[in-house]
């Protein structure tokens, strides 16, 4: 491996990921992922316009409406449903409009052209979807603004939004190197997409060692405000904010070795699929 | 494996329990090889072998010395114009080749000049700026030439590449091809317009049912063809002197005057004797001879003794 291999490879990827990037946000298919970002927003529109005033007058509303929203809406909804439409279709996409051949067809290591899907969908779901929860959270915080901008947004309430935006980025890299490999090994990633966010949506019910093969355990580890997950809800430690990055980081590499390993063996047989 | 030929060594590819080729040799030296063979006979599946689209059940392959599994050396010396007519949705002509040249390492500057010229070669330097989508059928095929060759490859593998195209554009092409060939470089063809194979390859295999049925230049080819005598077209101004000669040597198995009496068809087995003995026989019959015409020498001909009629390549 030379220096020079390096540097192309490494130019290739990004070639590979400005495309990917550039369908994401500017095609049809995009459109999908903007209307899902959208929702959140519309919701905190509405809650801002008809909260009732003397809700507005209490501070730690904002807080604890948000945290609930965040884990039943925006992690397990609109993060999960938007990765599922940018990420499955960076390969699946080109299967289905018979135009992955001139991706195979490329001097491309197949390792690198993975790579660079990853990278560009990873932007895409990380440029659309981490505004979208940052205009979702300050609109939930403007409803209260009677209370004076100095308590709305405080140290504490900008060091949430950054962890939020933290835990999105995060839900970014787990599910989308996951829906990654369900677009190359599914002729219809839904049925396992489905499968999956069932999984992901029990998750709470489980008992720790089986809470502990989902993305969103390591997830909620990191939100500043643990949500209220209900009576029947079987209660486990977080675990260590190192842990949960470490965990996400494994079944985002795992994944991606398996997308690799399956991307060297692709065959184009558009009439099979 | 040798640096400048393409190798199949015992290529078999099977579709789950389906036959797509059936232990394939060959031995290409660079130079126009046209692919002959009725649809469904493997000819795309050879093609997708050779450039790694598709992997091999069994045997090897070797492409300039470089298997088709490693692609990022492979298409630095490859380029294939598929048979597929699709492409990403929302490109234009220009950005899709611009797109090719990036992922070949060129700069950005490079990359635009080289598209555009490539534009230009395939006479779409108007229309780089359109829309792939709302290109016609020959443009398309065009654009995907353009694909193909845009990076100066070392081999160029072309699956019915002049589907679509005016017969211009045929001749255009075929000139681009031919300059191809003529650099010493692989270009092979498939067809199933075996006029133009003949036209254009100066070696042909011949594909059917999964097995290739012959390889090598069209008059070895036919020569190998012992069971069919072979025909000769000798046009001259008195047929019936020649044919009552021709008939004493025992190899020719037919004589007919053809052409309104201009022209005789001799069908004979053993065609090198015949060609030694007629300069003697025009001399003694003082016949004026206006050409000798190998007349089943053609992939037309051959095709039809090896494949016969049940393809549909004409």
């Amino acid at each position: 491996m030379t220096g020079v291999s390096w540097t192309l490879w490494r130019r290739q990827a990004w070639v590979v990921a400005r495309q990917e990037l550039s369908r994401s946000l500017f095609s049809r298919r995009a459109l999908a992922v903007y209307l899902l970002a959208a929702m959140p927003i519309v919701l905190a529109v509405l809650r801002a316009v008809f909260l009732p005033e003397k809700l507005r007058q209490d501070p730690t509303r904002p807080t604890t409406e948000f945290a609930q929203m965040f884990q039943f809406f925006i992690l397990r909804f609109i993060v999960f449903f938007a990765n599922a439409v940018i990420f499955v279709r960076l390969f699946r996409g080109e299967i289905l409009e018979r135009s992955l051949h001139y991706s195979l067809l490329a001097p491309l290591r197949r390792d690198v052209l993975v790579a660079g899907k990853y990278v560009g969908g990873l932007l895409a779901s990380t440029v659309i979807l981490v505004p979208s929860t940052a205009i979702t959270f300050l609109l939930m915080y403007a409803a209260h603004f009677p209370l004076g901008a100095a308590t709305v947004f405080g140290p504490t309430t900008l060091g949430h939004l950054a962890r939020y935006s933290v835990v999105v980025v995060l839900a970014c890299i787990g599910y989308g190197a996951l829906f990654m490999l369900a677009g190359l090994f599914f002729r219809n990633p839904m049925v396992p997409g489905i499968l999956f966010l069932g999984w992901e949506v029990l998750t709470p019910f489980l008992p720790p060692f089986l809470k502990a093969i989902s993305v969103v355990h390591y997830l909620n580890s990191l939100v500043p405000v643990p949500p209220k997950l209900g009576p029947l809800a079987l209660l486990s430690q977080p675990v260590a904010p190192w842990i949960a990055v470490f965990g996400i980081a494994v079944v985002s590499a795992v994944s991606l070795l398996l997308c690799i390993r399956k991307a060297w063996r692709l065959e184009v047989t558009y009439a099979t699929e | 494996m040798k640096a400048d030929r393409i190798v199949f060594r015992e290529v078999s590819k099977f579709y789950g329990e389906v036959l797509g080729v059936n232990r394939v040799r060959l031995d290409l030296e660079p130079g126009m090889i046209g692919l002959v063979g009725p649809n469904g006979s493997g000819k795309s599946t050879l093609m997708h072998l050779v450039t790694g689209l598709l992997r091999p059940t069994r045997g090897e392959i070797s492409v300039l010395g470089i298997p088709p599994d490693r692609p990022h050396e492979l298409f630095q010396q490859v380029g294939y114009c598929t048979q597929y007519d699709s492409f990403p949705n929302g490109a234009t002509g220009l950005g899709f080749l611009r797109y090719a040249l990036a992922l070949h390492g060129r700069g950005a500057a490079e990359a635009d000049r080289t598209a555009r010229e490539t534009l230009e070669r395939v006479g779409l330097s108007d229309a780089g700026d359109r829309k792939i989508a709302s290109y016609s059928k020959g443009m398309r095929q065009r654009i995907k030439l353009a694909h193909a060759h845009c990076h100066d490859p070392r081999v160029l593998v072309l699956d019915e590449p002049l589907n679509g195209l005016d017969p211009m554009g045929r001749a255009e092409m075929i000139e681009l091809f031919r300059e191809f060939a003529g650099q010493r470089r692989h270009v092979i063809v498939s067809s199933h317009i075996l006029h133009e194979v003949d036209l254009i390859s100066d070696v042909v295999v011949m594909i059917h049912g999964g097995s290739i049925v012959a390889e090598g230049t069209i008059r070895a080819v036919r020569g190998e063809i012992t069971s069919q005598p072979i025909q000769v077209l000798i046009r001259c101004d008195a047929p019936h002197r020649i044919a009552s000669r021709l008939f004493e040597l025992d190899h020719v198995v037919e004589v007919r005057i053809v052409d309104s009496d201009q022209a005789l068809m001799v069908r004979t087995r053993d065609a090198d004797d015949l060609y030694r003995r007629l300069n003697r026989i025009i001399l003694d019959t003082e016949v004026t001879v206006e050409a000798i015409i190998p007349a089943d020498e053609t992939v037309h001909a051959v095709y039809d003794y090896l494949i016969g009629d049940t393809g549909d390549a004409r």
